[in-house]
């Protein structure tokens, strides 16, 4: 805090109220004497994955300062995350990892041997045992990824600094990354510890630690970055995505840009720099002249006032409003650049601003998949994220897969999270968590999404030959309407491919951890006494100001409270306490279904 | 040349015998026409799939990457298909299919969000709110209705935004359900509110309205028909289309900028091109098991092609111009829309384009929809005389 005073955000905030206030975001800080329990959720649902009753009013208790100084600075305790367990099922051979079967197969023809996997002497498919190998380090790769989900699932869900959690999350979406390509889990999780560690500090030593990550040096193809041929992708997504946003640059910045970064390599889980493969010529980059560098070009880069606009504009859409006007964008730039674009002093002025807490911005953010299914749990005062549902295909299927952003630009937040048949996924997780499903597939046991190599494997133990146990089930193989995917699968006698998704199947079984699959600890009517509620109104009220952002529908919750009446045989709590449980959970399905649950 | 001066002499034509369907007197939700959107992202690099053997500017660009003329799949004396385009050798054999080339627009974008948004909304360097597929539908009907677009996703694609309608979002039919416990959730009632509280009210309204008849057009779906091993989310339209759903705008998309093949293309880009042609053939062909391929028009893109010289990686870097398809029994199969040259290249290395995207999309509106262009494009384009 006397960072703060002292600093460049007290210069800043002088020199505001100097100002005319015309169209200008109000970022002065919030009158202490407004500060009650509802801006506290209000700051733990942003700045955090939502807040149980308890921190509500902790947090309510403090001054404004001291709870966004929480927030940012976390708690004098130190946090007691647990490291990530591995399973062990990374071998040297796998990397580097090549980028395709084919590519795979071509090696292991060129040199006898790929993955640390020799050619078979003679005899049948003499490349099967490379294929199978391949297809195991996929599997196993995104199994080990599902883990890692699960493990930083359970950070935010426990974390004593949500924040650092929920800036790891929007920074994940920044610089989005996909396992996909990346396959390589290590990579991934590497990536993530940087955005938890630096997410909240300097961009610019996250944005050169990000440039020289890992798992982003092979999801932009960078490992083929050499001076005779600048890798320009790599080049336009720090620029376009990462930095400066598009229209702010030339196609020739592009191309300059792309040989300071040559030479830019990764070596297992080190970034190394290939001298002999660096363009250490003149570049003209953003009008200026010199042998640039890649982190010389970064720092270029940060120069550029509207860096600080889309940095600073991303952010404060993500936390307070995606309705954000293109004049305001400056203001936001300026302050970012004044701090010198430390993100955590930035998140503190954002957080004690009277724009962040004024009416209309509050219960106005549609939350993210992620945040709604933590931010679930958190109020549901669950002390784990349980096994049942599944948190990577219920995070996937309402659109936001940890480790699996669809493109290399990120998640579109706000409304695009939401669909017709989204919505309903949305409630049906609710469901799925306060009734968890009896014939629930663990989907890291059962391959789910690969369900045919279970029909070849069903046909090979009926002693059927490999040709014939990997043909496709049901399409009709013999007329001139099949398809050419569906013909090209077995074309090489040297292996074959659906053999080798089967077998890595079960390799990485025997080698990946199980995740555990408790179903949520709930126990509702404890909670609902606890609160020393005696009637079925007050339940309703409770859970609406414990899980809402916005006041429900007077009717919306007279029908709430007749259906929770019913159910119970009684208005008293208190004789209806030995069977309630379920009856509360019903009700508690039906809210949460609601269209203003959404809201944040 | 003499098929360039071929094609400029057939290019910009309107055919006033070219509305098969739309023109028809008839106003049965079942028998209007359909435009079926395929959405290939990342950017496919049209010359390595329609590959001109005949120029060999191309094997001079692409000396590593180029496909030798006895590699490809047979098309005519101066193209071949991408060997992974059986599916579309097929229909054009069938003479259902059209190829259209050089589509692009001014000064082209090589970001794929800004080039994507560019075709999604179908206003470079311009913007508008809604996107074309979406003012197609506001053109149909201009208040509110269920079910006007469908739009196969995990999430909503701009060119569907609709300033009237809700688009019709799902990725998996079977899971399209608000499951109950005992009967006891209550589907919300319609509320009015604004902002984003309004927005997802509009929603729910959708989905529960919609739901049901999605399911039910999945569950009794059934086909014998080959879709390959990536089917583009077809037979789900398909099922739509079987149930009589009254929807006459669908999209669907390759996802995940899969096409984005800067890095070891040549296997990659193949079997991409496998899994989208399989789909698209079979699609045809499952629309004519059930009567309905008379009735359906495919149009495919990309946000853009790819930079005509090969890089060192075996790959291509985003380029413009590049080849659209629109198939269907309606379709007049051919070439349409001047070749780029591969000599005079543009905006380093790119293909200069000569068919506006929007021409594309004007022809489907015009003579397949029957939906005037202007009203949605904001401008008059030469349409192009691609129907049967």
């Amino acid at each position: 805090m006397q960072r703060l005073l002292g600093g460049p955000v007290g210069l800043y905030l002088a020199c505001c109220l100097s100002l005319p206030v015309a169209a200008e975001l109000d970022l002065a800080p919030i009158d202490a004497e407004q500060w009650d329990a509802a801006h506290a959720a209000h700051l733990l649902s942003r700045a955090g994955f939502g807040g149980t009753p308890q921190e509500v009013r902790a947090l309510a208790t403090m001054s404004p300062d001291n709870a966004v100084g929480l927030m940012v600075d976390g708690s004098k305790r130190r946090a007691n995350n647990s490291e990530f367990q591995h399973s062990g099922v990374f071998e040297p051979g796998l990397d580097p990892f090549p980028p395709s079967r084919p590519a795979t197969t071509a090696m292991a023809k060129a040199q006898g041997e790929a993955l640390g996997v020799k050619v078979k002497a003679g005899g049948n498919r003499p490349l099967q045992p490379v294929v199978n190998k391949f297809f195991y380090w996929l599997r196993a790769s995104r199994l080990e990824t599902d883990r890692v989900a699960y493990w930083w699932a359970n950070r935010m869900l426990l974390s004593e600094q949500p924040l650092e959690e929920k800036m790891a999350l929007f920074w994940h979406g920044h610089f989005a990354t996909n396992e996909d390509k990346v396959r390589d889990y290590r990579k991934m999780l590497l990536q993530l510890q940087t955005f938890q560690a630096l997410g909240l500090g300097s961009f610019r030593e996250l944005l050169i630690a990000l440039a020289q990550d890992p798992a982003m040096l092979v999801f932009l193809d960078a490992g083929v970055n050499t001076k005779d041929s600048p890798n320009e992708n790599f080049a336009r997504e720090i620029m376009e995505l990462f930095s400066m946003g598009v229209g702010n640059y030339g196609e020739a910045d592009v191309q300059e840009a792309a040989r300071a970064f040559t030479g830019w390599n990764v070596q297992g889980l080190q970034f190394v720099v290939n001298e002999a493969q660096h363009d250490t010529t003149q570049k003209t980059f953003l009008g200026h002249q010199g042998n640039f560098d890649g982190e010389e070009i970064i720092d270029l880069i940060l120069q550029q006032p509207v860096t600080a606009e889309f940095i600073g504009s991303k952010i404060y859409r993500y936390f307070v409003s995606d309705a954000l006007q293109s004049a305001d964008q400056e203001q936001l730039g300026s302050l970012l650049r004044e701090l010198d674009y430390n993100v955590g002093e930035y998140l503190r002025v954002l957080l004690l601003s009277r724009d962040f807490y004024s009416p209309d911005k509050r219960g106005e953010r549609i939350k993210g998949p992620v945040e709604m299914m933590i931010s679930t749990y958190r109020r549901m005062g669950l002390s784990e994220v349980p096994g049942v549902p599944d948190f990577n295909v219920v995070s996937g299927a309402l659109g936001q897969r940890l480790m699996h952003p669809p493109t290399v630009a990120g998640w579109s937040e706000g409304r695009s999270w939401i669909t017709p048949s989204l919505m309903f996924e949305r409630g049906n997780f609710v469901l799925d968590v306060l009734f968890p499903d009896i014939g629930f597939v663990p989907p890291d046991r059962y391959p789910s999404y690969t369900a045919e190599i279970v029909n070849v494997q069903n046909r090979l133990r009926q002693g059927m030959s490999v040709s014939a146990a990997t043909k496709p089930t049901g399409v009709d193989s013999d007329s001139t309407g099949m398809a050419a995917s569906n013909m090209l699968t077995d074309a090489d006698e040297d292996f074959n491919t659906r053999l080798g998704s089967m077998r890595g199947w079960q390799m990485a079984l025997e080698r990946v951890q199980p995740i555990p699959r408790r179903p949520a600890k709930l126990n509702l009517a404890e909670q609902v006494l606890q609160h020393e509620l005696t009637t079925v109104a007050q339940v309703i009220d409770y859970w609406e100001s414990l899980f809402f952002s916005v006041a429900l529908n007077p009717e919306v919750k007279a029908d709430l409270v007749r259906t929770l009446r019913s159910e119970l045989g009684t208005d008293n709590l208190i004789d209806a306490q030995s069977y309630m449980e379920e009856p509360l959970r019903k009700v508690l399905h039906q809210m949460l279904s609601l269209p203003e649950y959404q809201l944040g | 040349m003499r098929r360039r001066q071929l094609l400029k002499s057939t290019a910009g034509l309107v055919t006033a015998g070219a509305w098969p369907l739309a023109a028809m007197a008839v106003d049965d939700a079942q028998s209007r026409p359909i435009l079926v959107a395929i959405e290939l992202s990342g950017g496919n690099d049209g010359l390595n799939s329609i590959v001109p053997h005949g120029d060999d500017a191309y094997y001079q660009q692409r000396p590593t990457l180029g496909i030798a003329k006895d590699q490809l799949l047979p098309l005519d004396d101066h193209f071949g298909f991408n060997p992974g385009m059986l599916g579309l050798q097929r229909l054009w054999q069938e003479g259902q299919l059209a190829i259209v080339h050089g589509c692009g627009y001014e000064r082209p974008s090589f970001s794929h969000f800004t080039s994507m948004a560019y075709w999604h909304t179908a206003a470079p360097h311009s913007g508008n709110e809604f996107g074309w597929m979406g003012r197609v539908a506001d053109q149909l009907a201009n208040t509110r209705q269920e079910d006007m677009i469908i739009n196969v996703a995990a999430s909503q694609s701009l060119a569907v935004k609709s300033r009237h309608h809700t688009p019709l979002v799902f990725d998996d039919p079977a899971r399209f359900q608000r499951r109950r416990w005992m009967q006891s959730t209550q589907d919300t009632p319609a509320q009015t509110h604004s902002g984003n509280r309004g927005f997802l009210h509009a929603v729910n309204t959708s989905a529960v309205t919609s739901s049901e008849k999605i399911r039910q057009a999945w569950r009794n779906y059934q086909t014998p028909v080959d879709y390959g091993i990536a089917p583009l989310d077809l037979p789900k339209v398909t099922a739509c289309i079987q149930a009589g759903l009254p929807t006459q705008l669908y999209y669907v998309t390759f996802r995940n900028n899969a096409f984005d093949t800067h890095v070891q293309q040549p296997a990659l880009h193949r079997r991409l091109l496998s899994y989208a042609c399989d789909g698209i053939y079979g699609f045809i062909k499952d629309l004519e098991r059930i009567g309905q391929a008379h009735r359906v028009m495919v149009m495919v893109f990309s946000e853009f092609g790819r930079r005509v010289p090969q890089n060192a990686n075996m790959g291509t870097d985003h380029g413009s111009a590049n080849v659209m398809f629109m198939a269907g029994h309606g379709i007049k199969g051919g070439h349409y829309g001047d070749l780029p040259s591969l000599t005079n290249l543009v905006d380093g290395d790119n293909l200069a384009y000569t068919t506006d995207f929007r021409q594309v999309y004007a022809t489907a509106m015009e003579g397949w929809l029957g939906v005037p262009h202007e009203p949605v494009l904001g401008a008059s384009f030469n349409t192009l005389p691609v129907f049967a």
